[in-house]
């Protein structure tokens, strides 16, 4: 008889205390993403695909000394530099293999150019790996550009350390 | 006029100790040797090794007891009992102190410094500078006017970039080009912190030893185009050849990328005993043309009237072929083979035994450009051209005698050492020649003889001998065999005055130790052997090689290996011998060398030609003729790196590996065997000579050997035989034969290498194309007042046997009726102008109008 008791109370009254649970639930906001369809901001040291930065004036900041290259562990650059009408010195070639990437960040802490950086950019699947190898032209950032959301981080790195945003 | 010797009794040895290390050394050297000779490191930025020390830099400073201040040790006397102290304190501050003042003005934009990885001032910044920087007022910028580059390079030669922000001011490059090459086209100008390297007004940095300005910069200031923004060093592999360029074979090293198959740049690799660490501007870029896009990339073989690509075995199938049924037919003595005394020894000696053992013929010759070789084998020439002759003890003669040599151009590196010899000791130097040479600039005078009387000059070198010295032995008998046989009326033909003959004939009986060097004038002429014999009784005589030595210098990288190896119809009997000992058989047959081949082909007995590695249609003289000689043959095979005037008449044309391609040895013109590693894989399809020969054999079914241990091993036995030929028992013959000559063509016409050239190669080297591109008549001044003619103005140069146009070039050197025309240029063949029949090769030149 106690036995019964029990389970109808259960039934009736606790059962209801869940559904309340569940209930308060469908009514608030998701903690979960919608990805693809929705993105998370990444944090602004995140460490994504690389990008290549220019000067003001669209010049290349990258001079293909690499220095980036003799710094990676995993041996993922690629470069073959060549002279400007100017008798300047650019990258003829410059390539990345992401595969090969262990996303470390050294080549950005060795540029002494502050050309190349890891940006936000993680969606990088494909389905071969050649298109892994990303070539200057897919990393520089447009010119001109369109509202670049590093710019301020940059800007605020070269105050930091004191280093003059280079006019050209 | 003694100099330092040899035999010279012993230095004065001093004793001073060095980081409590005794150190023992000659009196004269420097702290900084001493220091070096013990293993103890000191850097450096402005001492170089093979120059006067100025003390430009000050980061060699040591510390030495009693001395009140830090002194730098590259110009400091070691003395005895002296206490040097290379690590203290106060030395690592002052290194520190003197890096910080160079880096006041050095900018630092190593990133894009071609130096970087390499640079000196990097190094010993990390090494011993300071982390930090104290400075934070503008450096001092070098602008160049009118040039919007961010780096301020200027252009100071065909090849030469300056940085002059870079640059630290040690001097290295100034000095090394006025004391080691005595060219004056680069300079220090303004003074004070204004100071700038630059090039002299109004010139530019292009003389032939020019690259080794760029190697010895301790900074980036000075880059060259070849190697800039081209790899990083680091990313580099190095392998260590010779230069083939050159019959002195210095050594170099090469830097190359594996993964690319590519050499990026050549630097010296100091050898003391040949080069010094200097090597030549084709030295330096001539390896660009193993890149070039003309090179022979697949066999070609004539079907119909056109060359058209094939496999690699259907060529050498047809060639085994071909080569048989010739021989079937007509006999072997109707087979002939030239090779290239560029060619390494494996390749040398697989051609011998392919055309002595494969084909059973004796008719193989190296020398692909001389004009009448001997009929005999054992002639005067080959006496003097079989001598020994060492590099080194040019340095330490006291009389330096170069007979009829335009260094520069054909042994630049026996001309560095002339010059060095000058800087260290005080020896006397004489050029003697037939017209004006740039090298003279070393000698104490410069002797012109009338043209083509190299003989009789010797003879009146040997009668002024006699009248100076009365008791030489055999005096009566020369006085027999010569004619002229008195001085004056030799002095008079010659057109050298008998003072001058006197003067330098007592010179000669005095000297102590004497190099005697004999150049391509008498090697090339058609009467080397009268001048040879003329030579070996001035020997005789006075005794030259019992006190240095004397020889007529080997002309081509391996022209001594070819003629140790016996790549001659009649070889030494020694070399004879041993070959017969190693095939068991030697061909009976005379055999006949180039010239006499050639005359066969011209009569049609000669029907079919192996050609490995040269270019007799552009090189031998009298082009037209050479041309109508191979258009007899019927079968005709030629294996080079490039199509040339000669391929483009082949049936077959074969790939050839260039030098680099392959390790491969070379003697040089001391008789020193040298390695040449292997820095890339054959481009294209080419093969090594020594491998195509072997291809060839082994479809004839004979195998040439059966392992390339056997190859080589054949190879040590037939170099350990001599070929140094005695000097003559006896005074030889010498009547000079006439020269003929035709007032219509009053004007003597030179042919050589550019200095920037050397042979046909090298027009595919496209640095080397930069400072030289097209052919040019040189001419004296005399000539240009004479003609109205400017540099540029377009010239008709005709002889008896052709004529071509080019563009003038007025000489600094030239004197008199004398023009001198390059024959590295396929679009202008100076062989054309030239007979083999003539001593001397007289011109006439008129001015082409519009
Ligand atoms: S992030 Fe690291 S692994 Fe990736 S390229 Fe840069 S240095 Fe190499
Ligand atoms: S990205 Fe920076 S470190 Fe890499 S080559 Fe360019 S300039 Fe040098
Ligand atoms: S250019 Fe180079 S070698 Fe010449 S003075 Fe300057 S640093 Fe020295
Ligand atoms: S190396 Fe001694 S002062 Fe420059």
């Amino acid at each position: 008889m106690k036995e019964i008791l029990k389970a109808l109370i259960n039934v009736f009254l606790k059962m209801p205390q869940g559904f309340v649970v569940t209930l308060k639930h469908v009514f608030k906001k998701p903690v979960t993403l919608d990805y693809p369809r929705e993105k998370k901001p990444m944090a602004p040291r995140y460490r994504g695909r690389h990008y290549l930065e220019r000067y003001e004036d669209g010049t290349e900041r990258c001079v293909c000394c690499g220095l980036c290259a003799a710094a990676c562990p995993a041996d993922a650059i690629y470069m073959e530099p060549e002279e400007t009408p100017n008798g300047e010195r650019k990258a003829k070639v410059y390539e990345i293999n992401l595969l090969r990437c262990i996303f470390c960040g050294f080549c950005e802490e060795a540029c002494p150019e502050e050309a190349i950086f890891l940006g936000q950019e993680y969606e990088f699947s494909d389905f071969n790996r050649d298109s892994f190898i990303w070539r200057k032209e897919d990393m520089l950032v447009p010119h001109p550009r369109k509202d670049n959301p590093f710019k301020r981080i940059i800007r605020r790195v070269r105050r930091v350390y004191g280093v003059p945003d280079a006019a050209r | 006029m003694s100099t330092s010797t040899t035999t010279q009794p012993a230095v004065k040895m001093v004793t001073l100790t060095i980081n409590d290390q005794s150190v023992t050394v000659p009196k004269g050297t420097t702290v900084l040797q001493a220091a070096l000779g013990a293993g103890i490191h000191i850097p450096t930025f402005c001492w170089h090794p093979k120059l006067k020390s100025v003390g430009a830099c000050r980061i060699c400073y040591v510390e030495i007891e009693k001395m009140p201040k830090l002194q730098v040790s590259c110009a400091t006397e070691a003395t005895d009992g002296m206490v040097v102290k290379t690590e203290s304190d106060i030395v690592k501050r002052g290194r520190k102190a003197v890096l910080e003042f160079i880096l006041a003005n050095h900018p630092l934009d190593c990133p894009t410094c071609d130096k970087g990885g390499e640079c000196d001032l990097q190094n010993l910044t990390f090494a011993h500078g300071l982390d930090d920087s104290r400075f934070d007022f503008l450096k001092r910028r070098h602008i160049v006017p009118g040039v919007p580059s961010t780096f301020d390079d200027l252009r100071i030669g065909p090849e030469i970039m300056l940085n002059r922000n870079r640059c630290i001011l040690c001097y290295k490059c100034v000095r090394s080009n006025k004391e080691a090459f005595g060219e004056y086209d680069i300079g220090a100008f303004e003074r004070g912190n204004a100071m700038e390297i630059n090039a002299a007004p109004g010139e530019q940095v292009a003389n032939p030893f020019s690259g080794n300005l760029v190697e010895i910069c301790p900074v980036g200031a000075l880059t060259n185009s070849d190697w800039r923004y081209k790899i990083r060093v680091w990313l580099t592999q190095t392998t260590p050849s010779i230069d083939i360029f050159n019959s002195s074979g210095s050594n170099i090293l090469f830097y190359k990328e594996d993964h690319k198959n590519r050499i990026f740049r050549t630097i010296s690799r100091r050898n003391d005993e040949i080069d010094d660490g200097w090597i030549t501007d084709v030295a330096r870029y001539g390896y660009q043309l193993v890149h070039s896009p003309d090179r022979l990339q697949k066999p070609l073989m004539k079907k119909g009237s056109k060359q058209v690509p094939v496999e690699w075995e259907e060529a050498v199938a047809f060639v085994a072929r071909r080569l048989a049924e010739i021989d079937d037919t007509k006999g072997c003595v109707c087979i002939g083979g030239l090779a290239s005394p560029t060619l390494d020894l494996d390749s040398l000696h697989s051609f011998s035994k392919f055309m002595r053992k494969v084909i059973g013929t004796n008719n193989l010759d190296f020398r692909i450009d001389y004009r009448s070789l001997p009929e005999k084998p054992d002639s005067a020439f080959s006496t003097l051209s079989s001598q020994p002759f060492t590099i080194a003890e040019i340095d330490t003669s006291d009389v330096i005698f170069v007979f009829g040599s335009d260094l520069v151009k054909e042994h630049p590196n026996e001309y560095l050492r002339i010059r060095k010899a000058r800087n260290f000791g005080r020896p006397l130097v004489y050029s003697v020649n037939s017209f004006n040479v740039k090298s003279a600039d070393v000698a104490d005078r410069e002797f012109i003889y009338a043209p083509g009387t190299e003989e009789v000059f010797i003879n009146g070198l040997c009668l002024a001998a006699i009248e100076e010295n009365p008791g030489l032995s055999g005096a009566d008998g020369l006085k027999r065999k010569i004619s002229p046989a008195d001085l004056n009326s030799a002095a008079k033909t010659c057109g050298v005055s008998a003072e001058d003959l006197k003067a330098l004939a007592r010179t000669l009986i005095n000297g102590k130790k004497i190099s005697f060097i004999v150049g391509d004038q008498v090697s090339l002429s058609r009467d080397r052997e009268v001048i040879a014999a003329a030579l070996c009784n001035l020997n005789r005589l006075v005794g030259i090689t019992s006190r240095g030595q004397m020889a007529a210098l080997a002309r081509y990288a391996d022209s001594i290996g070819a003629e140790k190896l016996g790549l001659i119809p009649n070889p030494h009997p020694d070399v004879k011998r041993a070959l017969t000992d190693l095939w068991g058989g030697f061909p009976e047959m005379a055999g006949y060398h180039t010239e006499g081949m050639f005359s066969q082909m011209l009569k049609g007995e000669l029907d079919a030609m192996v050609i490995l590695g040269a270019n007799p249609v552009a090189m031998y003289p009298d082009h037209e003729a050479v041309a109508e000689t191979f258009e007899k043959l019927d079968f005709l095979v030629v294996a080079d790196l490039f199509e040339t005037e000669t391929t483009a008449m082949a049936d077959v044309v074969l790939p050839l590996a260039s030098w680099t391609e392959f390790a491969g040895r070379y003697v040089n013109l001391e008789g020193r065997i040298q390695k040449a590693e292997r820095a890339i894989k054959p481009l294209y399809e080419s093969k090594p000579a020594y491998a195509i020969l072997a291809d060839i054999a082994a479809a004839a079914r004979k195998p040439l050997f059966s392992s390339a241990r056997e190859r080589e091993e054949e190879i040590e036995k037939v170099l350990a035989c001599t070929t140094v030929r005695p000097w003559p028992g006896d005074y030889l013959d010498v009547r000079p034969p006439a020269i003929d000559k035709d007032p219509a063509y009053p004007i003597m016409l030179i042919i050589g290498d550019d200095p920037h050239h050397r042979c046909y190669v090298t027009e595919k080297a496209a640095s080397l194309v930069k400072f030289c591109s097209d052919a040019y008549i040189e001419l004296s001044p005399e000539l240009a007042e004479k003609f109205k003619v400017e540099d540029g103005d377009a010239v008709r140069v005709e002889s008896k046997y052709g004529k071509l146009m080019a563009p003038v070039k007025v000489s600094r050197v030239l004197e008199g009726d004398v023009v001198f025309l390059p024959r590295n240029f396929s679009v202008t063949r100076a062989n054309s102008l030239v007979s083999r029949k003539a001593r001397i090769d007289w011109v006439r030149i008129n001015k082409v109008s519009g």
